[in-house]
């Protein structure tokens, strides 16, 4: 835009510059050739008239035949009242009179350019002592103004045309000089999203860009060095921790089948520390998991199933490792859902459950019901599809709506249950497991002003016709 | 007679422990601290189930299972550090009948146990030969040979069992859940890719041509049947 306005200024005033010159030169041009012809046809003149061989309208006519070039009239003023011209089409009355004072009353020559009833003219006027008057020509130069209307026209088309292209080869230009930048933009949005593996290729031939594209490729292999780093430390901690903690756990099982052998206090303290071994045990899990998923080494193993059932399997199989008197919540399934189907990762689907409903049985006071119904989010192939598990708790402030999927993120505990706490890694792990699902998870105050979370994941339409596809490779993909 | 587990561990207190939690549970425990131990034991007392911890010093897990597979069609669980990498699936192609992710739990690690040694299924009114193809599969012989000549075909314990669940309902769809169950004993979440693994090499093992399967069939988003 600033281009096609740069184009339009800059051709305006080229071309207002060179019709200008133009003008000037052209008419300088004509105005010197008629001062000339008319310098010739007074000496002409004045030398006949001295002579006194013919009369002077014959003279006057052969004067202006002299210079034949040129659509000129002449005409003779004497002692100041007598005017002799060729022919009655041109009177004295087109001589401007300051033109004629001045040739007349000073006796010095001159000549001007002057519009007369639209034609634009050129009168030269030269005195003549023998005669005490002067000899006036009078040239028609309108084949002039139509040159020059012919070049205004012509510049201004050209000023056209140049803003036109300049607006053109000006978004052209911007998009080429800005393309790098771009591609920097996009980069650093991929980077940011997590795939730490773009980089820019390095711009041949332009020298600035080879030193920002090499300078922010740098920059990322040092970003990447350090996630990398910092995921493997984790990884390689809890992978540590894992040994000593299976001999633990495997000795404290020995222990436990030997309980009833021990004193009371013995009994209390195995207790304690085999509800804590377990709870390590599964931080270790969790943080296994997670390391896995910063450095981009989780692997998604899909399945399609149906959503209903998948729910109503993750509820019964969560359930089963809460503690007993945690009562399983009602799973409603919305009609419809029906015909929808869901890929995804079944193992890590059944811990996104079972950690929902963990959470709500230690902040909410347990789940009171799980429901599966359809989303918002139509897909060619479908409509995404809710999970959500509302507990009848506190509810969460709203500040804490976000926070609650942040690491080791604590909340108020005033409704915890029991002893046993989380990982602090449970909400974390629910919603990256949601992301590798493509799906999203958020936190929001139920009908009854607990918290409600819900899930929702990508759906697709069940294939009507299941029996016939037969195909060897399929369902292994 | 009390079942054999042989453990394949190099951390010391690791395999004590396992053999303190498994010996509680009425097993009998032999201990090898490598790949090339573990291969010596065998061959001088077979045992019943071999437990292979993936990451052992010199020939690793994949190796000792490899070549325990070669020998004998013994019942192997291997021991991995995630359920979701390429480890249980190479684990699996390796011969593993079963995987358990460390830290496990001893009960867990047991039921997968018991869930192999499990004999397999007596279903009701089942014939006594089974037959598709020029196949033949004999479920209490514990047997799977040609008809014609009468060559055996070589298959584990695992394969096996998942071959009698599929030609004991011919033409019929079975889910990878289904699979799952009747043959390792898991619930709706356990690994599909167990199944899947299984399935293939039951193929590479009876199927003319393994690519372009003509008795195992897979249904598309459903499960696999056997079509005789």
């Amino acid at each position: 835009m600033t281009f096609a306005l740069g184009a339009l200024v800059l051709s305006a005033s080229m071309g207002a510059l060179s019709y200008f010159t133009t003008r000037h030169f052209l008419v300088g041009e004509r105005e010197s050739t008629a001062v000339h012809d008319a310098v010739v046809n007074a000496i002409y003149v004045s030398q006949n008239i001295a002579a006194q061989t013919t009369d002077i309208v014959q003279i006057l006519t052969t004067a202006d035949k002299i210079t034949p070039n040129s659509n000129s009239h002449s005409l003779l003023e004497e002692r100041g009242s007598v005017w002799y011209e060729r022919t009655f089409s041109v009177t004295q009355s087109e001589i401007p009179a300051s033109l004629r004072s001045l040739v007349l009353r000073r006796g010095t020559p001159g000549s001007q350019t002057y519009t007369f009833d639209g034609r634009t003219q050129i009168a030269v006027g030269i005195p003549i002592k023998s005669v005490q008057g002067a000899y006036f020509e009078i040239f028609d130069v309108s084949e002039l103004g139509h040159t020059l209307r012919v070049l205004a026209l012509a510049i201004f088309g050209a000023g056209a045309v140049t803003t036109l292209l300049g607006a053109v080869l000006g978004r052209w230009a911007s998009g080429r000089s800005l393309r790098p930048l771009t591609g920097v933009s996009r980069a650093a949005v991929a980077i940011s999203e997590g795939d730490l593996g773009t980089r820019l290729v390095s711009a041949a031939g332009d020298p600035d860009l080879a030193a920002l594209t090499s300078s922010f490729n740098r920059m990322v292999d040092q970003l990447q060095e350090r996630i990398e780093r910092e995921a493997r430390f984790t990884s390689d901690v809890s992978h540590e921790l894992r040994s000593p903690l299976t001999t633990l756990a495997a000795s404290l099982e020995v222990l436990e089948a030997q309980a009833s052998s021990l004193s009371p206090t013995g009994r209390r303290a195995l207790e304690l520390l085999s509800a804590d071994v377990r709870r390590f045990q599964r931080m270790v899990g969790d943080l296994l998991e997670i390391s896995r998923s910063d450095s981009g080494a989780a692997e998604v193993s899909l399945e399609e199933v149906d959503p209903g059932e998948l729910v109503r399997q993750a509820v019964a199989a969560a359930q089963r490792s809460l503690p007993p008197d945690v009562p399983a919540p009602p799973v409603e399934v919305d009609p419809a859902v029906a015909g929808t189907h869901l890929w995804v990762d079944k193992r890590r689907f059944e811990r996104v459950i079972s950690n929902l409903l963990e959470n709500a049985s230690l902040y909410g006071g347990g789940a009171t019901l799980v429901r599966v119904a359809p989303g918002d989010v139509v897909a060619a192939d479908g409509r995404s599809v809710l999970v959500s598990v509302e507990d009848a708790g506190p509810g969460l402030a709203p500040t804490e709506r976000t926070k609650v999927f942040e690491r080791f993120y604590r909340g108020h505990t005033a409704f915890q249950r029991g002893t046993g706490t989380g990982t602090g890694l449970g909400l974390a792990l629910v919603a990256e497991h949601v992301r590798l699902h493509g799906g999203h998870v958020w936190a929001e105050e139920s009908g009854s002003g607990g918290a409600r979370f819900t899930v929702e994941l990508p759906g697709h339409l069940a294939e009507t016709d299941d029996e016939h596809e037969l195909s060897p490779g399929g369902i292994e993909a | 007679m009390a079942s054999r587990i042989l453990v394949v561990e190099d951390d010391e207190r690791i395999r004590s422990s396992m053999r303190l939690a498994l010996e509680a549970e009425g097993y009998e425990i032999d201990e090898a601290a490598s790949g090339e131990e573990a291969l010596e034991l065998f061959s001088e007392h077979p045992a019943d189930v071999v437990l292979i911890d993936l990451m052992l010093p010199g020939m690793d897990g994949f190796e000792c299972c490899r070549a325990l597979r070669r020998q004998s069609a013994v019942p192997i669980i291997i021991v991995t550090a995630r359920a979701d990498t390429h480890d249980v699936v190479a684990g699996l192609e390796a011969g593993a009948d079963d995987y358990v992710t460390k830290p496990f739990v001893t009960k867990e690690l047991g039921a997968r146990i018991r869930a192999l040694l499990r004999r397999v299924r007596p279903v009701d009114e089942q014939p006594t030969v089974l037959a598709f193809g020029d196949l033949e599969l004999v479920p209490e012989e514990g047997v799977l040979r040609h008809a014609g000549e009468g060559g055996e075909v070589h298959c584990t314990k695992t394969e096996f069992r998942l071959l009698c669940e599929l030609a004991s309902s011919p033409n019929k769809v079975l889910s990878r859940e289904q699979l799952l169950d009747r043959v390792w004993g898991y619930d709706y979440f356990g690994d599909g890719r167990l199944v899947d693994v299984h399935i293939r090499r039951l193929r590479t093992k009876i199927e003319p041509d393994p690519a372009l399967p003509r008795h195992i069939l897979t249904v598309r988003g459903m499960g696999y049947k056997l079509v005789p």
